[in-house]
């Protein structure tokens, strides 16, 4: 053993030392390799970002709650399918209360109009907010303790508000620091749309998610919502946030509410549901479908680009057999055996593309993580992708240098020595 | 005395026939040799008389095409390629008229190379390297590259590759064919003191007066030897 790793050793020193002795070709060489790996890692360091944040996400709701919607708030579709969503009917006022009258499993139920971002004004007296509203929302129910919003000062919005379409607003932190930098904003006004509205609550600091800040958001009953924004009641697509009354009881409760949905919009036995249920851990599995359907396409990518470096590879072996065949020769006089001669070069072939690959780890998951910091998001490493990456250049390696290795260890000692 | 010293080398009916297309070149023609230790033999010979063919069968680099081939009475001619590497490696020292160096070593690696692949540590390498260097006088070189030393300086850097080993016989052809004649003679006295040193030398040349340095000769012609003295 200790024979074979010090006859492993002897040979990737004298292929360091031969690359050392042509720098510039072994970088080029290196180049292709680099970015085809450098993108890999790249890609999958932002993508590994963005699983982290939507498990944030996901795990910052109660894990009670499932939704209703028109169509998957995350599914990314192809061609014919966003047609078919948009088929769908939208999700209206009446089918709402209906529903909420029959569900029986259902422990809460809130209608949820979001615009997120809102491109509507917020101003407070001649001052305007001026970055980007991420959400303004509209909830018939307690939206604040299903996203865990606590209430610094104020009240939250309550039944009698829902009923008699009262201006009320809850602001998050985020307003209160543009717009009431030094004043305490409960019971102070804010026009939406120069709609005036009296602000009965403030909320408490909760930072960002997903690059998002929770703390920039407005929140109004709904019936206030439809009664100022929404146009005629049935036209607002409407999102129904449900809550079973423990996660046990999850799936029974969601089976109701699509028995019950389907049977509002008399949807004959047979045909699909022209809505979307969904439960948080179903989101989440979008998602993963979503990443993977992406990491097959870059697999696609990139493999494409690192077959382009390993003929490079293949290419340059070739090149440099030829100008190595006196080498060869003297080399096969002074005792090497055909195997010597055929590590020699798949070893090189091997440590160029392995080389290539830890410059294209190193270079993508700077990139990478230079991309996570820009998203204000925790730097990470896909571990098991560094190791593919890995795995593949070596099994390049392996594979664009076995012919140049295979043709220098046939090569006639005699003959390649006279070879100029 | 000839009897009293082992026979290295037992070449028996050996011939070399080359296809050429339609015609066939007999390179050797049933050349039989006995060589034996200790002897310093030259082999002249006009290009294409077969000589240097003769002298890729003694040296391993070729297998005949009829008849046996004892070295150290092993049969050569029924090796396979890996033990004639091994053969070469072990038993023999070349020395070129080209010397043959590896441009990018320096002096001290280009020693080592045989020994790189005997399997021998870095340690033990460089040791024996330097041994082989001091005897050629190049102990102060052991740095230089090929292309900063001089012709003859080049040539022992080869002997000195050639020796580290401790090979059974040293193959050398036209080994003073790319020098000036006073580099030539240092060579030439070189081998006389190996040979008196107990060191086996077959030199192969066209050159008379290096011919003359040897204790035997042997002339091929038509791939047969015509003259053995």
């Amino acid at each position: 053993m200790n024979r074979v790793i010090n006859y492993l050793l002897d040979v990737v020193r004298g292929v360091l030392f031969y690359f050392s002795q042509t720098k510039l070709r072994t970088a080029l060489t290196l180049l292709g390799i680099t970015v085809g790996v450098s993108s890999i890692i790249a890609i999958m360091t932002v993508l590994a970002t963005f699983e982290k944040s939507t498990e944030q996400v996901v795990a910052d709701v109660r894990t009670n709650v499932f939704y209703i919607t028109r169509e998957n708030p995350i599914e990314v579709s192809f061609g014919n399918n966003n047609k078919w969503a948009r088929n769908k009917p939208k999700i209206t006022w009446s089918e709402y209360e209906q529903l909420k009258r029959s569900l029986k499993l259902t422990k809460n139920m809130s209608a949820v109009v979001a615009e997120e971002p809102s491109d509507r004004t917020f101003s407070v007296g001649k001052k305007e907010f001026k970055s980007r509203l991420q959400s303004f929302w509209a909830a018939d129910g307690d939206m604040l303790s299903l996203y865990k919003y606590d209430i610094v000062d104020g009240r939250n919005i309550q039944n009698v508000d829902i009923q008699n379409r009262s201006r009320v607003a809850i602001i998050g932190s985020a307003i209160k620091d543009e717009l009431f930098p030094y004043a305490n904003p409960v019971g102070k006004e804010i026009k939406i749309d120069n709609i005036p509205f009296e602000i009965i609550a403030l909320t408490d600091e909760k930072g960002e998610i997903a690059g998002q800040s929770m703390d920039s958001m407005v929140g109004i009953p709904i019936s206030t919502y439809l009664k100022y924004f929404g146009g005629r009641w049935n036209r607002t697509d409407l999102q129904l946030v449900l809550e079973s009354d423990s996660i046990e009881n999850i799936e029974n409760a969601t089976d109701e509410a699509i028995g019950v949905f389907r049977a509002i919009r008399k949807i004959p036995p047979g045909q699909p549901n022209n809505f979307y249920i969904a439960t948080n851990d179903q989101l989440m599995d979008t998602f993963g479908e979503f990443t993977s359907y992406l990491t097959t396409f870059i697999g696609l990518i990139t493999g494409i680009s690192l077959l382009v470096a390993g003929i490079g590879i293949a290419n340059i072996m070739l090149v440099s057999l030829n100008e190595r065949i006196k080498e060869i020769g003297i080399r096969k006089a002074l005792g090497a055996r055909r195997s010597d001669i055929f590590m020699q070069f798949l070893i090189e072939a091997i440590l160029i593309s392995v080389l290539g690959g830890l410059v294209g780890i190193v270079l993508g998951l700077s990139f990478g993580n230079i991309v996570a910091l820009f998203l204000e998001q925790e730097p990470v490493i896909p571990y098991e992708w560094v190791l593919y990456s890995l795995q593949i250049c070596a099994s390049m390696g392996i594979i664009f240098g076995l012919y140049p290795a295979i043709k220098a260890s046939k090569l006639n000692p005699i003959d390649s020595m006279r070879f100029d | 005395m000839t009897k009293s010293r082992k026979e290295i080398i037992g070449i028996k009916s050996v011939s070399k026939i080359y296809n050429l297309g339609n015609t066939v070149v007999k390179a050797l023609d049933n050349v039989s040799l006995s060589i034996f230790e200790n002897d310093f033999i030259s082999i002249m010979g006009p290009s294409g008389s077969g000589k240097s063919t003769l002298m890729n069968i003694i040296g391993c680099l070729d297998v005949p095409t009829k008849g046996s081939y004892k070295f150290n009475d092993e049969k050569i001619s029924q090796m396979k390629d890996s033990q004639l590497a091994d053969i070469r490696n072990q038993k023999i020292g070349f020395v070129f008229q080209t010397f043959n160096l590896l441009p990018k070593l320096n002096a001290l690696q280009n020693v080592e190379v045989p020994l790189v692949y005997s399997n021998l540590n870095r340690y033990k390498r460089t040791e024996k390297a330097k041994e082989a260097l001091k005897i050629v006088g190049l102990s102060n070189r052991i740095n230089h590259k090929p292309n900063e030393l001089s012709g003859g300086q080049r040539q022992r850097v080869a002997i000195a590759r050639a020796l580290v080993n401790n090979p059974s016989i040293i193959l050398a052809d036209e080994p003073t064919g790319n020098l000036d004649s006073k580099s030539g003679s240092e060579i030439l006295n070189f081998f006389d003191d190996l040979h008196k040193a107990g060191n086996t030398l077959i030199i192969v040349t066209h050159e008379k007066t290096v011919a003359k340095r040897a204790k035997r000769r042997i002339e091929i012609f038509d791939g047969k030897i015509t003259l053995d003295e």
